[in-house]
């Protein structure tokens, strides 16, 4: 286990570091730079020059990734070109912020769309099953900033139930009541989108789990249906959802840009497309290896929720589980 | 004595795209307590619609029981709903699958599985049950059972698998067992020794059981009674005896032919029957075997033939017995409408 452990970790810094150069490759091949965009239209040719000399933007590219690189390996995240604020300043608190309206979003899908997809899988086309289906195609369909746009205008503007955007009243900041208000229409767009695809797959799951033999052996034990279903049934079906469950955790992190644009939430979404449009690279960079980091570990916890739900995967064992 | 199993007239099938179709047609077998009924013939034969037909478990599988009659020790199993059932499938009957591999439930030890059983029919603590599973796997065999119960599935070979099987089958000492092609998946040398076990075990705990094979050599060697199904119909039940020495039934006649033998010349040839068994969508009329029978005569395309007796032991459905016994077994298949007679 230790062993596999380490492999593991050592295997993460290598992906780390292999998607530090890519990420910086491609900021720096974008098309513009920081000088133009912040600097003023009427600068000389040489006081632009002289601007990027000062900001390290004229220096080759490897030169420019090493210092970049030596100063997070000690924790230097490096400072925006504008007003120079350090990075960390900056992105820490959208970090909070995206995983509050990430994660209530995505474990109230979750406890929806588990129950429901296993429930539709035992009456398969039932009215329930229907209706799910139905929920999935326009939670697929219909895009997220287009959705939140219509809501806003039923319960902002129109009815004046719920607030039009933010994540505090500007008189109420640190107010839980008040956050709460904030959430609702956020969550609900985002906890559709989750929901249309959760609940297909355990859904689609749970239906191929009872058709294996080893339900018919259940049954033919005089197992009863519900733990036939529940027992039997449920831990077999789980398995694949996991590995779904895994590669979607770095989202709550990484946050969905277009939602937050929506609903002006200040998470790292909202941020990440700011920051683009400003060629913050420091910035960038940094957002890139949070979401790097997350994708790794959400992989890794996936990968122990497997060896706990299936006793076939064993970690560190040959064969057990893909690294 | 009245047999523990009695079937009558029963006919079940699924529904399907192309209407309703029937699996098998008016089956009517019966086991006496303690004794092997061998249900032999081809994949398609209708032998494991049978088999889910008793347990009750051909509603999960999308089929259905459409009429005739299942009496399990005076029990009448087609009466009972779902809930009932429960009591009596594992506890009074018990039923064994052809995939070991496949049949145990990949998450959970196989102790656990079989301590299940034990709990689902009986009042008996958690580790009561747990010794008990320890006993039954010493019973089916199992070297070192204390660490095999503490094991999952993955872990056992497949012949160990279908011992397991046998050992939550037998959990509750059922008075029949039935199984679907037990051996089918596993190699010959462990085929014989679970034969063996099957053999040894129902002697013990004095049950009945329905095995179904498509290997003459394993009815021969395990069987009492035997009957031998063809596109959803028995054409022929006897004794082991009787089957073997004179198999009345033209289909049967065929199928101990297609037996490899490993005596006498051995460059004579194999034979096989002709043609291929018929789809249940498109079954011909008369005799379901006319059309590859080397007896068939006018009367059998269009008139099914009842069941007749041809020996003490013995019944075949075929016209080449004659009419003495008509009337014996029912009327001729209404599916087929009266014509000739």
């Amino acid at each position: 286990m230790t062993e596999y452990l380490v492999r593991r970790f050592i295997q993460s810094l290598i992906v780390m570091f292999l998607i530090s150069i890519v990420t910086f490759g491609l900021i720096h091949a974008a098309p513009g730079g920081p000088t133009q965009i912040f600097l003023s239209p009427g600068l000389s040719q040489e006081a632009a020059k002289a601007q990027a000399h000062n900001l390290g933007l004229d220096r080759p590219l490897p030169l420019q990734y090493l210092k970049w690189l030596g100063g997070f390996l000690q924790g230097d995240l490096g400072y925006t070109f504008k007003n120079h604020l350090p990075v960390g300043q900056i992105l820490w608190p959208t970090v909070g912020h995206t995983m509050v309206l990430m994660g209530t979003s995505w474990l109230l899908s979750l406890f929806i769309a588990i129950p429901w997809g296993i429930y539709n899988s035992t009456k398969a086309y039932g009215w329930s099953d229907q209706t799910a289906s139905f929920i999935s195609y326009v939670g697929f369909a219909m895009p997220t900033f287009w959705f939140g746009i219509l809501l806003q205008e039923l319960f902002a503007l129109k009815l004046n139930w719920l607030p039009l955007s933010d994540m505090w009243a500007i008189d109420k900041e640190g107010q839980i009541g008040d956050l709460l208000l904030h959430l609702v229409l956020p969550v609900s767009v985002l906890t559709l989108g989750f929901l249309a695809g959760y609940v297909k797959y355990a859904r689609t799951s749970m239906l191929e789990v009872l058709e294996q033999d080893y339900i018919r052996t259940a049954r033919a034990k005089g197992v009863r249906e519900s733990r036939v279903i529940y027992r039997h049934g449920l831990r077999n079906a789980l398995i694949p959802i996991i590995t779904i469950i895994g590669l979607d955790l770095p989202i709550l992190v990484s946050g969905a840009a277009l939602t937050e644009n929506v609903f002006n939430w200040p998470g790292m979404g909202r941020l990440f497309v700011e920051m683009a449009l400003a060629r913050e690279y420091s910035v960038l960079m940094a957002i890139t290896i949070v979401t790097a980091v997350l994708v790794i570990v959400g992989n890794f916890i996936a990968d122990l929720l497997y060896a706990l739900v299936d006793p076939r995967v064993q970690l560190g064992r040959k064969g057990g589980t893909a690294a | 004595m009245e047999p523990l199993l009695t079937i009558k007239d029963l006919t079940a099938g699924f529904a399907t795209d192309n209407g309703a179709v029937k699996a098998i047609d008016r089956v009517s077998l019966s086991i006496g307590k303690g004794q092997t009924l061998c249900l032999v013939g081809e994949s398609g034969s209708g032998k494991s619609v049978t088999s889910l037909a008793i347990m009750r478990l051909l509603e999960f599988a999308g089929g259905r029981i459409l009429e005739g009659s299942i009496r399990l020790a005076g029990n009448e199993l087609t009466d009972q709903t779902q809930r009932q059932m429960i009591r009596i499938r594992g506890n009074q009957m018990a039923m064994i699958f052809q995939e070991p591999m496949s049949a145990l439930n990949p998450v959970f030890t196989v102790g656990d599985q079989i301590a299940e059983s034990i709990r689902l029919h009986q009042r008996k603590r958690k580790s009561e049950a747990k010794q008990m599973a320890v006993d039954l796997l010493r019973m089916v065999g199992i070297p070192d059972p204390e660490t095999r119960a503490r094991q999952y599935p993955h872990e056992l070979s497949g012949g160990m698998c279908q011992r397991v099987v046998i050992a939550i089958a037998l959990a509750c000492r059922p008075e029949l067992l039935i199984a679907d092609e037990p051996t089918t998946a596993l190699d010959v040398t462990v085929q014989a020794q679970l034969l063996d076990l099957l053999q040894q075990l129902q002697r013990e705990l004095g049950m009945s059981m329905l095995l179904i094979t498509h290997d003459m050599g394993v009815a021969a060697r395990m069987a009492d009674q035997i009957a031998v199904m063809y596109a959803g119909v028995v054409v022929e039940t006897g004794s082991v005896e009787a089957l073997f020495d004179q198999p009345a039934h033209p289909y049967t006649v065929g199928l101990m032919q297609s037996v490899p033998s490993m005596e006498g010349e051995r460059l004579s040839e194999l034979r096989t029957i002709q043609g291929h068994v018929p789809s249940l969508h498109a079954l011909p009329a008369g005799c379901r075997f006319h059309p590859r029978c080397p007896h068939a005569m006018p009367r059998c395309t269009s008139e099914a033939p009842p069941m007749m007796t041809v020996g003490t032991l013995q019944q075949a459905a075929c016209w080449l017995y004659g009419d003495v016994a008509a009337g014996f077994a029912g009327a001729p298949d209404s599916d087929n409408g009266e014509a000739g007679g």
